[in-house]
């Protein structure tokens, strides 16, 4: 096409790909395969436990500042996703609701105490939990359902909620923030001492 | 060269246009060829490889993603005609969902492999998810056009995303698109637990 | 001519074949009349190239039986979801206007996207749904060849992104004003002719392409949206044509004028939305393209408008004859 002025057209052209995305998941005929991508999207979110876990990975990442803000996120679900193989293939994993529990302890003290360890430590720290939480919950797929639609709702679910975590972290950079961030941190360890309670308890 | 061009597309138009298209797996009302396009854009698994292929392609850069442009589509169009040949064969999910979990890690990687390889790689995957594409949709009822109309579709896709992610300024958006290879990569691996469980359970 | 010419040349006529068929929109019309409290008389009114009654078969609400033409219902009367098998294939749409013997005529609509009608007896004022007739002007644009290669044609002659603005504000405007008109019924332009000037403004468009590519200049190349405005009363006819055949009752057409119209701007945004994309895509991927598939586009408007024109001038003057 003979344009001499070059189309500006990069925001426009990601809106209209982000406005076509969700009509790519809604436009399934099949009832199961909504109901597939619903229930994916919905279970990380629908579990207390696993909602502070993720957030705080988020929240870390933001306190340790690039490269860990998106190492971590990046981590996580892959790691996740391992631990959801895992537990689909029957490898028996012991103590999963007390790993779950003391991963929000164990990242909510990082958060509180704003610890920094190396990259990779931190890292394998995230990924040693991650598989926790993939056992625990990727296996739960409704009948009928599509699996890719399912574990593709259950990744971006859990990638949303990081980024939750990591935008909240972003109040870092202020004074009043960074108290803030500690608090959120202190909060999330208060509840992983709830959740260890109920995980022993029960 | 020209010629060689020429005569290809003269081909490729009559094998589409002798090609019935009867029922589909889709319908859209508009005829087959929007139909192999909603079946494109419905297909979760045949839009998730694009995607993370484009992805891929594109953190390669303009030469990796101009030839993935061609590359893509043609494979896909001539594993979907071989696939169409021999609807009975297996939907080999195995091999296409390791390969979708594959791509994703090598976008979550920003793996540095050369224009070959990239290209290599496409045309592999490509082959692959089009010969599933044409095996599973001629059963179907739909045609030649229909397979036109899906390679179009994921002509379009590629194209633009690979071209868009070129450009991408260094920084947060190129981790953007390696955070979405990541996400991509792990429903990959989710996905092989789930073809691995029936066996086990 | 070059053997590549030729076998562009080729392509094209084997690609119009297909869209020249495509574009035809059929619409069955199915006439049900009251002849008794519980029984109906029905029959297709209008049939395409094929007569409707090969292809679509009614199935009937649950209760009613036919026979022979005759529909016999139980006590609920005429009540229920009707629907009609093969409609999406052959036919696009089906409209069954239903004459009450002591009511006003109610209208449905059956589409691929509406597949269903549920008539609810004579009382009822008889509304297809909103969402049939945007589908219906998508639908009416996606197959619309002709206007999407006038559009593409547009495209190519101008120049930047105000000028395309106006240009494609002016072809909506000008289609809109005469796709009001015509479904008003204030005028009527008979199809041949229609058609054949439709096809003559896709012509045309061809050596101002051609004039493009050598730098020179013309008023159309100057002044697109003079012409984008000037053919889009003929292209609005040409869309009127496709909510014409509803038949709508009077106080319907204002809403299926505009949902018919936002779903006719829908699809041509999205076209020129898309080549747009591509031609971004293609400019920051470097791509070199051959002389020949760099103007394969303008080729493709020029050699399709010509056909369709000789195609239509040919129609035009046998329906004369």
């Amino acid at each position: 096409m003979n344009t001499h002025r070059p189309w500006k057209l990069s925001v426009a052209g990601w809106a209209a790909l982000l406005l076509f995305a969700p009509a790519t998941v809604l436009a399934h005929q099949e009832i199961g395969q909504i109901t597939g991508f619903a229930s994916g999207f919905l279970h990380p979110i629908s579990g207390f436990d696993h909602v502070l876990a993720m957030v705080a990975v988020g929240l870390w990442g933001a306190v340790l500042g690039s490269p860990a803000i998106w190492v971590l996120p990046v981590a996580f679900p892959v790691t996740m996703a391992f631990g959801g193989l895992m537990g689909l293939l029957g490898v028996p994993l012991p103590g999963i609701e007390i790993g779950i529990a003391a991963s929000a302890i164990v990242l909510g003290i990082m958060v509180l105490a704003q610890l920094r360890p190396p990259l990779w430590a931190a890292a394998i720290l995230v990924a040693f939990f991650a598989i926790f939480h993939g056992y625990a919950h990727g296996k739960e797929l409704p009948e009928g359902a599509s699996a890719l639609l399912y574990s593709f709702g259950f990744v971006v679910a859990t990638g949303l909620l990081h980024l939750v975590g990591i935008l909240l972290g972003e109040a870092h950079r202020w004074a009043v923030g960074r108290q803030a961030v500690r608090a959120a941190g202190g909060g999330v360890a208060l509840a992983g001492l709830f959740f260890l309670w109920q995980a022993v308890a029960a | 060269m020209r010629r060689a061009v020429g005569t290809t597309l003269v081909a490729l138009a009559a094998i589409v246009v002798a090609s019935p298209a009867h029922a589909h797996l889709v319908e859209t009302g508009f005829g087959a060829f929007y139909d192999g396009i909603a079946h494109f854009a419905v297909s979760l698994a045949d839009m998730l490889i694009v995607i993370a292929l484009a992805l891929f392609a594109g953190l390669r850069g303009t030469r990796a993603a101009r030839h993935a442009m061609f590359a893509l589509p043609a494979a896909w169009l001539v594993g979907g005609a071989l696939g169409a040949l021999w609807p009975t064969a297996s939907i080999w999910p195995v091999s296409t969902t390791l390969s979708l979990a594959l791509t994703g890690a090598l976008v979550a990687l920003d793996a540095k492999l050369s224009d070959a390889s990239v290209t290599a790689f496409v045309i592999v995957a490509g082959a692959l998810y089009g010969f599933v594409n044409g095996a599973t949709m001629t059963p179907g009822g739909a045609g030649g056009l229909a397979l036109l109309g899906a390679v179009c579709a994921i002509f379009f896709v590629n194209t633009i995303l690979a071209a868009e992610v070129t450009v991408l300024p260094v920084g947060w958006p190129r981790i953007a698109v390696r955070v979405a290879g990541s996400w991509i990569a792990a429903t990959g691996m989710l996905m092989l637990g789930w073809l691995a469980r029936p066996t086990l359970a | 001519m070059s053997a590549g010419l030729r076998s562009w040349l080729l392509v094209v006529l084997a690609l119009l074949s297909s869209g020249a068929a495509a574009h035809e929109m059929s619409m069955a019309e199915m006439e049900v009349r009251q002849i008794s409290p519980r029984e109906f008389l029905w029959q297709w009114t209008v049939s395409g190239n094929r007569p409707a009654n090969e292809v679509l078969t009614p199935v009937w609400p649950d209760g009613c039986q036919d026979e022979d033409n005759i529909v016999r219902c139980g006590d609920a009367g005429l009540q229920g979801v009707l629907t009609i098998k093969g409609i999406g294939k052959v036919y696009s749409a089906a409209m069954i206007r239903v004459y009450w013997r002591d009511a006003p005529m109610s209208v449905y609509t059956i589409a691929a996207g509406q597949p269903r009608a549920r008539l609810s007896g004579p009382s009822d004022g008889a509304s297809p749904g909103p969402g049939a007739y945007l589908y219906l002007g998508i639908e009416h644009i996606m197959l619309g060849v002709d206007h999407l290669l006038f559009v593409l044609g547009l495209l190519l002659i101008v120049g930047d992104r105000w000028m395309l603005l106006k240009t494609i504000t002016a072809f909506t405007v000008a289609h809109s004003i005469t796709l009001a008109v015509a479904t008003f019924g204030i005028a009527h332009v008979p199809a041949a002719p229609l058609n054949a000037s439709i096809a003559l403004s896709i012509l045309f468009l061809g050596p101002e392409i051609v004039r493009r590519w050598r730098g020179e200049t013309s008023f159309t190349i100057r002044h697109p949206w003079v012409v984008a405005f000037a053919f889009g009363l003929l292209h609005g006819f040409g869309f009127a044509s496709g909510l014409a055949q509803l038949g709508l009752p009077d106080s319907q057409i204002p809403l299926a004028l505009l949902l018919f119209n936002i779903g006719v701007e829908i699809g041509q945004l999205a076209f020129v939305f898309g080549i747009l994309l591509l031609e971004r895509s293609f400019r920051l991927l470097e791509c070199h393209w051959p002389r020949l598939v760099e103007r394969l586009p303008g080729y493709l408007v020029g050699t399709l408008g010509a056909f369709w024109t000789i195609q239509r001038v040919v129609i035009l003057l046998r329906s004369v004859a």
